[in-house]
């Protein structure tokens, strides 16, 4: 499966037709708690799209609107050109994958993948022809005649995919379909799944608290926070260039050293922090509170040329060591923040206590806003 | 010791389904009886009682409407019971706990209570067909064991699965008849068995609501016991035994005694 991962087609986002799934200023309210704020997300034909973020940011409501579960107080949810808002939950044609697979434990593997053709009304010998495709689909040939009750977990989830996607949905939805497998599975099941999806070229939605799971399977990721789309961009968009603190703290691990923009100039602004003065991309009134983001693994042991880098001297706190990597937490003599920094082979003399100069390159911090104008 | 401890526990548990089966056993003996009076051991056997059977007009219509009013009124509440189970668990009503209990209460009642509470209501609200005034009766005597192993299996059960079937094409009481019953179909058996049996042998409700030519099973065999006490009262109840074992099988064969046992 995973030299199979290889030979996918490379960056099919231009191909994908803007504005399939057109989701328009979606309110949605539970009492007096707004779960969605006037969202929009477009997705395009053909494209999967992660919708990331922690429980509660409104990441399942979505799904569960555009799937017809849940009706929507303002907005609207077209697919293809056609305005679902007020269509039945089961005249949508929309696949849902959930998260326990909600498979029908009183029938068959082949009779639950036939559940939806017979509710369409295909006809017997076609269904059968059907449910075959779809079990080689997911490769459980051998498994039509067994119990579902009897399937392992990965097992379940092929079939779960195989029933949602046998009646050809118009778009498909995944709630967290690998929460109850263990990670060894997810990461298999992962690659595959997105294998399977891309050579159908089902439109898929994919709802997962885990960051991990949304870089590897998705065209673009929505990083969601309190009911609303904080940055909606590739993987690679999301990850090096996150446009909000949360994306960067949700997305990956990161550094953050606070501190008072003291001048700048040519789009870059020096930044007073616990760390000494440091320089960063971007564009910010002198005297404003900042934070600034680095990747761990922007952040390299020794001086670099001052143009390029921030060069920053501190003392090893602690020493996490994860086999292929290692990560240093990283103080400086005023108490407060940590550089968090990763390293791939560790020089012999880091030790907790041990002072040592590290450098980034200026290109590789964020600044943003301190929130709520917080004194760091 | 331990000889002691198994051979005394063994003497129980025979004492114990002696108490409960013989009682069963002297009827099913006396229903036999070649007597004319309700004698045990009976002096010699015959099946005279079962042939009387069928010259008792009065006996099987009030076997007929009991057997009527506890398919009727167990039907009705699988239905209504099962509709507001769900409403209770989905927490889709205020105070679904207060319902629940609510719903449940009959069954806390003394039946006496409810019989004159339902012989009052139906005269204050002018109903006076006795046949519809013991079905809405029978309804409420029912609803508790419906709503006892509904509630219990629908607890167990995944919502969700309704909703797959929802995205697969089916309306939403289409997918509650095709994926939520046959899923908590063990429930509704062992339910709707209560259910029938309390409806069908009921006599303290029943008898504030009957009349004199609508009468329910318990209370003509009561009557004909207190009129002319023969075997014939034997030879039905052997009769009702016989039945009540064959639903058993049928339970059995349908969803299995040991599913149905669990709820």
């Amino acid at each position: 499966m995973s030299q199979q991962a290889t030979a996918l087609p490379p960056a099919a986002e231009a191909q994908h037709e803007p504005g399939y799934l057109a989701v328009s200023n979606v309110t949605k309210r539970f009492g007096a708690a707004t779960v969605l704020d006037s969202l929009s997300l477009s997705v395009g034909r053909a494209e999967f799209v992660s919708l990331l973020g922690p429980s509660g940011c409104g990441k399942t409501t979505l799904l569960r609107l555009i799937a017809g579960l849940l009706a929507p107080d303002q907005g609207a949810i077209e697919v293809g050109g056609r305005d679902l808002t007020r269509v039945a939950a089961h005249r949508r044609n929309i696949g849902v994958v959930f998260q326990n697979y909600a498979l029908f434990p009183h029938l068959t593997v082949a009779e639950n993948i036939a559940y939806g053709l017979r509710a369409k009304g295909v006809p017997k010998g076609e269904q059968a022809k059907k449910v075959a495709d779809a079990l080689g689909l997911v490769r459980m040939e051998a498994f039509a005649d067994r119990a579902v009750t009897a399937l392992s977990g990965g097992q379940q989830q092929r079939i779960a995919v195989a029933r949602a996607v046998v009646v050809e949905p118009s778009l498909l939805l995944l709630d967290e379909p690998f929460s109850a497998l263990d990670r060894k599975l997810r990461e298999t099941m992962q690659i595959e799944l997105r294998h399977i999806l891309r050579n159908l070229g089902i439109t898929s939605i994919f709802v997962t608290h885990d960051q991990d799971e949304a870089l590897v399977m998705s065209d673009r990721i929505a990083v969601m926070n309190e009911g609303r789309i904080e940055h909606l961009g590739t993987p690679s968009e999301v990850y090096a260039r996150p446009k909000s603190l949360y994306t960067m703290e949700f997305v990956g691990q990161s550094s953050r050293i606070g501190g008072v923009v003291t001048g700048g100039r040519d789009g870059i602004v020096e930044i007073d922090t616990p760390f000494g003065l440091v320089r960063a991309p971007g564009h910010f009134l002198t005297g404003s509170k900042v934070v600034v983001g680095v990747r761990p693994e922007a952040i390299a042991a020794g001086e670099g040329p001052a143009g390029e880098y921030n060069t920053v001297r501190g003392t090893v706190a602690e020493v996490i060591y994860f086999g292929s990597r290692t990560l240093l937490h990283f103080r400086t003599a005023r108490e407060g923040d940590r550089l968090h920094v990763e390293l791939n082979r560790l020089p012999d003399t880091v030790a907790p206590g041990v002072e040592m100069t590290v450098r980034w390159r200026l290109d590789d911090s964020r600044v943003f806003p301190a929130p709520g104008g917080a004194d760091r | 010791m331990a000889l002691f401890g198994s051979l005394f526990c063994r003497l129980v548990l025979g004492l114990v389904i002696a108490f409960l089966f013989l009682p069963i056993l002297i009827v099913l003996t006396v229903s036999f009886s070649s007597s004319a009076v309700f004698a045990f051991p009976p002096p010699g056997f015959s099946l005279r009682w079962y042939a009387s059977l069928g010259k008792a007009d009065s006996m099987l219509q009030a076997v007929w409407l009991s057997t009527q009013i506890a398919a009727l009124s167990t039907a009705i509440s699988l239905v209504l019971g099962t509709l507001c189970a769900i409403a209770i668990t989905r927490g889709m009503i205020p105070g679904a706990k207060a319902v629940a209990t609510f719903m449940a209460s009959p069954l806390m009642l003394p039946g006496l209570v409810l019989g004159i509470a339902f012989l009052q209501a139906a005269r204050d609200f002018g109903l006076r067909d006795t046949y519809s005034t013991l079905l809405i009766a029978h309804v409420v005597i029912t609803m508790p064991f419906i709503m006892r192993t509904v509630l219990a299996s629908l607890s167990l059960f995944d919502f969700a699965m309704v909703d797959a079937a929802r995205m697969l094409g089916r309306s939403y009481p289409a997918a509650l008849w095709t994926v939520l019953v046959p899923n908590i179909l063990p429930g509704f058996v062992s339910g709707g068995l209560f259910a029938f049996i309390a409806s069908f042998d009921n006599y303290p409700v029943s008898i504030f609501l009957v009349d004199v030519r609508t009468k329910t099973l318990p209370i003509q065999l009561l009557n004909q016991v207190e009129m002319s006490p023969d075997p014939t009262v034997a030879a039905i109840s052997a009769l009702l035994i016989l039945g009540t074992i064959a639903a058993l099988i049928v339970c059995d064969r349908l969803v299995g005694l040991k599913r149905m046992a669990s709820i």
